[in-house]
């Protein structure tokens, strides 16, 4: 079923591209023109349409990748393996610049690049998380033993998705506590419509990029193996009388 | 690939109008003057920012109902400020800030009728430059490798059907 769900996406990616340009270039003018300034931060406070943007891409990221690896260790499919591989490396992007735009912000507004934060370190320790997975998958040779190994690393990494939601509740910290929970939406309006432009724009271009180095894997992986199938065809007539 | 370069084009000429656009909103809404320059080559009628800290034991007035004077220094200029306007919330002495009003040459003192927060455009531009930058050549050079990716398996003849002993295609 996943897998026809992959492929059925896969067939609209442009569309999904196409969507997340239009949103992230809205985003991108109202963040930058049309909002106004907030009354503490000053210009600062645009710095969030993209730093919120980018973390929350990185958790949902980290989301499919864990929701991924449980069905590839149940299923055994090598596309959903292949999705998993293609979560990991785009995540790892959305988690390191949502850690350098978060310092960037930080420095004018904490006097500082970085402190040891429970959300800053919480989210470092995914950064870490998804440098083991991309590691183990490129040093492990058997592809299925890899495959199966990280899979077993993204799940027990999980854990740290609800320590970085709600590390903001449950320790004393610098970082803001959540805008949106069930107690509602405590954003007013104006910064709200680019903040929401652009996570949409994120997410869309996130599933995008998903899809295209999932491609990328699949292509990979068929180039190797008709080169294989054909380098072994040439040594073959080469060594019969 | 002809496609992918002009989509490509079409997003990179979107970006830099979206970027010129900025550029020039700022310069002509938020940009501040250094008060060196203020004060060698005044504007004549236009209002005009300013960045500066207010000076140690200088600030006199009614800050609450928005009337005060006080020294205003940025490095080794200064100049003294006469402000008039909305109710001042956060000012201090040693207060880094910015003062949005007008030079009065003749009586040398600079006339203020609103404040603004300190801009930060660096802190800003460098947040979105390092994020487009980074998404943008990403998508870009993995919008490429499928194009190589494809062309590689379509000239490399990998699909083509095996002939048998008689010619005939699988």
């Amino acid at each position: 079923m996943i897998n026809r769900i992959i492929r059925q996406i896969q067939r609209y990616k442009g569309w999904f591209g196409g969507a997340a340009a239009i949103c992230i270039f809205l985003g991108l003018y109202i963040g930058l023109l049309a909002s106004p300034p907030d009354y503490y931060q000053g210009e600062l406070v645009r710095i969030m349409y993209v730093h919120v943007p980018l973390a929350h891409t990185s958790t949902l990221a980290y989301s499919v990748l864990f929701f991924g690896s449980i069905w590839y260790l149940w299923k055994r499919d090598p596309l959903v393996d292949n999705m998993c591989q293609a979560s990991a490396s785009i995540c790892a992007l959305f988690t390191s610049l949502a850690l350098i735009t978060g310092s960037i912000w930080a420095k004018p507004t904490w006097n500082t690049w970085w402190t040891w934060d429970p959300r800053l370190v919480s989210f470092t320790v995914l950064l870490l998380i998804l440098g083991g997975y991309i590691m183990l998958r490129r040093l492990v040779d058997d592809r299925v033993q890899g495959g199966r190994y990280a899979a077993i690393l993204a799940i027990v990494g999980g854990i740290d998705l609800p320590i970085i939601k709600f590390s903001v509740e449950w320790w004393r910290t610098l970082h803001q506590p959540m805008s949106f929970s069930t107690r509602g939406v405590s954003i007013s309006e104006d910064i709200l419509v680019p903040l929401t432009l652009m996570s949409i724009g994120c997410w869309l271009l996130f599933a995008y990029m998903v899809m295209v180095r999932t491609q990328i894997l699949y292509l990979t992986d068929l180039l190797h193996a008709k080169k294989g199938r054909f380098l072994s065809q040439t040594h073959f007539s080469q060594t019969t009388p | 690939m002809t496609g992918l370069y002009t989509r490509w084009a079409l997003i990179l000429g979107t970006t830099l109008l979206l970027a010129i656009l900025t550029y020039q909103h700022y310069q002509q809404h938020l940009s501040t003057l250094s008060m060196r320059t203020l004060l060698s080559n005044p504007p004549v009628t236009q209002p005009v920012k300013i960045q500066g800290m207010v000076k140690s034991g200088t600030l006199q007035g009614d800050v609450e109902h928005g009337q005060a004077t006080f020294e205003f220094v940025d490095g080794a200029a200064s100049l003294a400020v006469e402000y008039q306007g909305p109710p001042l919330e956060n000012i201090r002495e040693l207060k880094t800030l910015v003062l949005i009003g007008r030079w009065d040459s003749q009586a040398q003192i600079f006339r203020a009728q609103d404040t603004a927060l300190i801009n930060n455009f660096g802190f800003v531009a460098a947040a979105y430059l390092i994020s487009v930058m980074a998404l943008g050549w990403m998508v870009f050079a993995m919008s490429q490798r499928v194009m190589v990716l494809f062309k590689e398996i379509k000239e490399s003849k990998l699909y083509e059907p095996e002939a048998d002993s008689l010619g005939h295609k699988e």
